[in-house]
């Protein structure tokens, strides 16, 4: 049991973010900052959540390259809703993660109803969602209130025990924690996570299971637009303004994160918290490289083998496992 | 076994990552000169590269620690990420292009709130976040310069044409309003052809297309001012491709390297920008003066090396008349 968890994926991720923590922090000076690091993450939170719901969708071997249009798009409706239409800012967030819903269940219909591959349909509403955000913002920029910026901008507590500079625990952690918890619980806990799994190893044998294939599907893609939806309040708040190029690549992060954490792309098992885990790993991986001093187009090429190595490790993984059985 | 592979990879990734360092001197320990972060707006175009010739040079001269860099794409969220990472580096200011006034401001505010100065430089980010903003050129520099030129070519009561990016474009109505202003006080003489610019949408094909049918729909034009740097090589294009130099006047705004074909063959005789090696510079001694306390609020003036006593109006410092490029000079600038 214990020689199995030492030996997971996961673990193996943890190990890999550990080592990689302490080769900066032994390497770069000014890395070892706890203000810093928590300011840092607080940029993490809007993929890191996008990144859940994703873990299930390329589970089920699907994909939804149009997240980041989607986070856009509601933060144009939040926006809209407060600034023109003089809405209270709470039901103006209301609508916006409504709005994600409805943009992930659009995806979910065409998807799994019309039988139109995932890569086709959100490659498509990739660029339909941001061109209703850029339609309905007239390419004017939305400036939220600082109480609403609270939101991911905010200190939760001090964290005790850190001699020096007072260090606080950003707000935005508690709903990316929230998010990560409860895809766990659904993904390895209740039959969402089985079924999702079992769709992504064999749709046919899964829909001979008597699994309703195509319900599943529909509601996993509504709900990625609704965390998608959540991620646009704290994306928004985080940079005071609410803009149609918002979230440009958001999509890239969050799958980059999914497939670092050891999901594989053609679907048949997927982990929460290894996307988590491979979301921290990118993250710690250009701050780091960034607080050594490298360049940024050196960082992007970084963050590019770190990928390939990954998937070459992740396949070959898989391949072990699959030739033990 | 199949575990040593495994370690062997993690020491790839990990070998990679010890590298980065060791490749970048640090900072020298004697003295702790001031350590000054330069973000441009996006790093690997020829305009910003002329940027940071200026941003080093200053740092040189000025014996400040000058570390110049910025996102691959022009993407304000990138920038803020940059900058947490700047202010955790602890420099003591940091000189930043943004890309969008309103998002970058909450990280600004928290660098100036950790004791960093704050310039920003190119494009102001909201007045509140910065300490000053270094304006390459106020609109009426860049109108008065626009005019001069023109009535230089074609005399004080030739007529032209405006052709300009988008119609909504910001920089470029505003510019348009100010040359307008100019006009009436000083050449009321000079008459605009057509009230509403043309229109090139930042092609510079579609400059090119427009630019000859104007040549033909306006048969007394005399001179067309092309005003952004998409146009006026695609409106050069035009003039060359109808031969039509000799009898129509064109200037404008572009860089130096996408204009230097055009302004050799006799084109475009002279055209206008502002100096963007000036304006690294300029913002590398506006920091260092900010975070060495010499340039408060208040103050009307700055002293910036070779550029001499530069002009500040209120929290703004005014980089100066923009540049006229012709064939005499256009040989010395490479962006």
């Amino acid at each position: 049991m214990i020689r199995r968890l030492l030996l997971s994926r996961e673990s193996f991720l943890f190990y890999v973010l550990a080592a990689m923590f302490t080769a900066f922090a032994l390497t770069t000076e000014g890395f070892l900052d706890g203000y810093s690091l928590f300011e840092r993450s607080r940029y993490w939170v809007f993929a890191g959540m996008i990144a859940v719901p994703m873990t299930f969708i390329i589970a089920t071997a699907g994909i939804d390259l149009s997240v980041g249009a989607i986070v856009a798009m509601c933060g144009i409706v939040l926006g809209l809703l407060h600034t023109d239409a003089h809405w209270p800012l709470a039901l103006a967030a209301l609508a916006a993660v409504a709005a994600g819903f409805a943009a992930g269940a659009f995806n979910g219909a065409v998807g799994s109803y019309l039988r139109v591959p995932p890569l086709v349909v959100t490659l498509a509403t990739m660029a339909l969602f941001r061109g209703i955000a850029m339609g309905l913002s007239k390419a004017r920029s939305f400036h939220v209130p600082d109480s609403f910026q609270w939101l991911n901008q905010g200190d939760a507590f001090r964290i005790p025990g850190l001699s020096g500079e007072a260090v606080y625990f950003p707000v935005p952690l508690f709903a990316l924690l929230g998010v990560v918890a409860l895809g766990w619980v659904l993904m390895r806990k209740s039959w969402v996570g089985r079924f999702t799994e079992c769709i992504g190893e064999n749709e046919t044998a899964a829909a001979f299971a008597a699994i309703d294939v195509r319900r599943l599907k529909f509601a996993l893609y509504t709900a990625c637009g609704g965390v998608c939806g959540v991620a646009a309040l704290f994306y928004t708040a985080q940079y005071a303004t609410a803009k149609a190029d918002a979230a440009m690549g958001m999509e890239l992060e969050a799958i980059a994160s999914v497939v670092i954490g050891g999901t594989r792309i053609s679907g048949g098992q997927g982990s929460v918290i290894g996307s988590l885990l491979g979301l921290l790993v990118i993250g710690i991986l250009r701050y780091g490289l960034e607080m050594a001093g490298v360049r940024s187009q050196n960082v992007v090429i970084f963050v590019g083998a770190l990928l390939i190595v990954t998937a070459v490790f992740n396949e070959y993984m898989a391949s072990r496992k699959g030739a033990k059985q | 076994m199949k575990q040593a592979t495994a370690i062997a990879l993690v020491a790839l990734v990990l070998g990679g990552v010890a590298c980065g360092p060791s490749q970048q001197p640090t900072t020298p320990a004697e003295g702790k000169p001031l350590k000054i972060g330069v973000m441009p707006k996006l790093i690997g175009i020829d305009f910003f590269n002329a940027t940071e010739k200026g941003a080093v040079q200053a740092g040189k001269e000025l014996g400040v620690t000058v570390d110049f860099d910025g996102p691959v794409t022009n993407d304000v969220t990138l920038q803020a990420q940059m900058l947490e990472t700047w202010i955790a580096k602890k420099y003591d200011a940091i000189a930043i292009a943004p890309n969008a006034p309103d998002a970058i401001a909450p990280v600004l505010e928290r660098a100036r709130k950790r004791g960093i100065s704050v310039i920003t430089w190119d494009a102001d980010a909201l007045p509140d976040a910065r300490d000053f903003f270094v304006n390459q050129c106020t609109a009426a520099s860049v109108a008065k310069s626009l005019m001069d030129v023109m009535v230089d070519g074609i005399g004080p009561d030739g007529k032209y044409l405006i052709l300009t990016g988008s119609l909504t474009a910001a920089n470029q109505n505003i510019w348009m309003a100010e040359m307008e202003k100019y006009r009436q006080a000083t050449y009321p003489n000079l008459t605009n052809l057509s009230e509403t610019p043309k229109a090139s949408e930042e092609d510079q094909a579609l400059a090119t297309q427009v630019t000859a049918d104007c040549l033909k729909a306006y048969p007394d034009l005399e001179g067309i001012f092309a005003i952004t740097s998409v146009a006026l090589p695609g409106a050069a294009e035009g003039l060359r491709k109808a031969e039509a130099a000799d009898r129509v006047f064109l200037t404008g705004l572009a860089t130096p390297k996408m204009m230097r074909d055009y302004v050799m063959d006799g084109t475009v005789k002279r055209f206008v920008l502002w100096n963007p090696v000036d304006l690294g510079y300029l913002a590398v001694y506006a920091a260092a003066a900010v975070a060495k306390g010499e340039l408060e609020p208040g103050a009307t003036s700055l002293t910036a090396g070779r550029l001499g006593d530069v002009q500040v109006q209120g929290t703004e410092i005014i980089l100066g008349d923009p540049l006229v490029f012709d064939k005499d000079n256009i040989g010395q600038f490479d962006f």
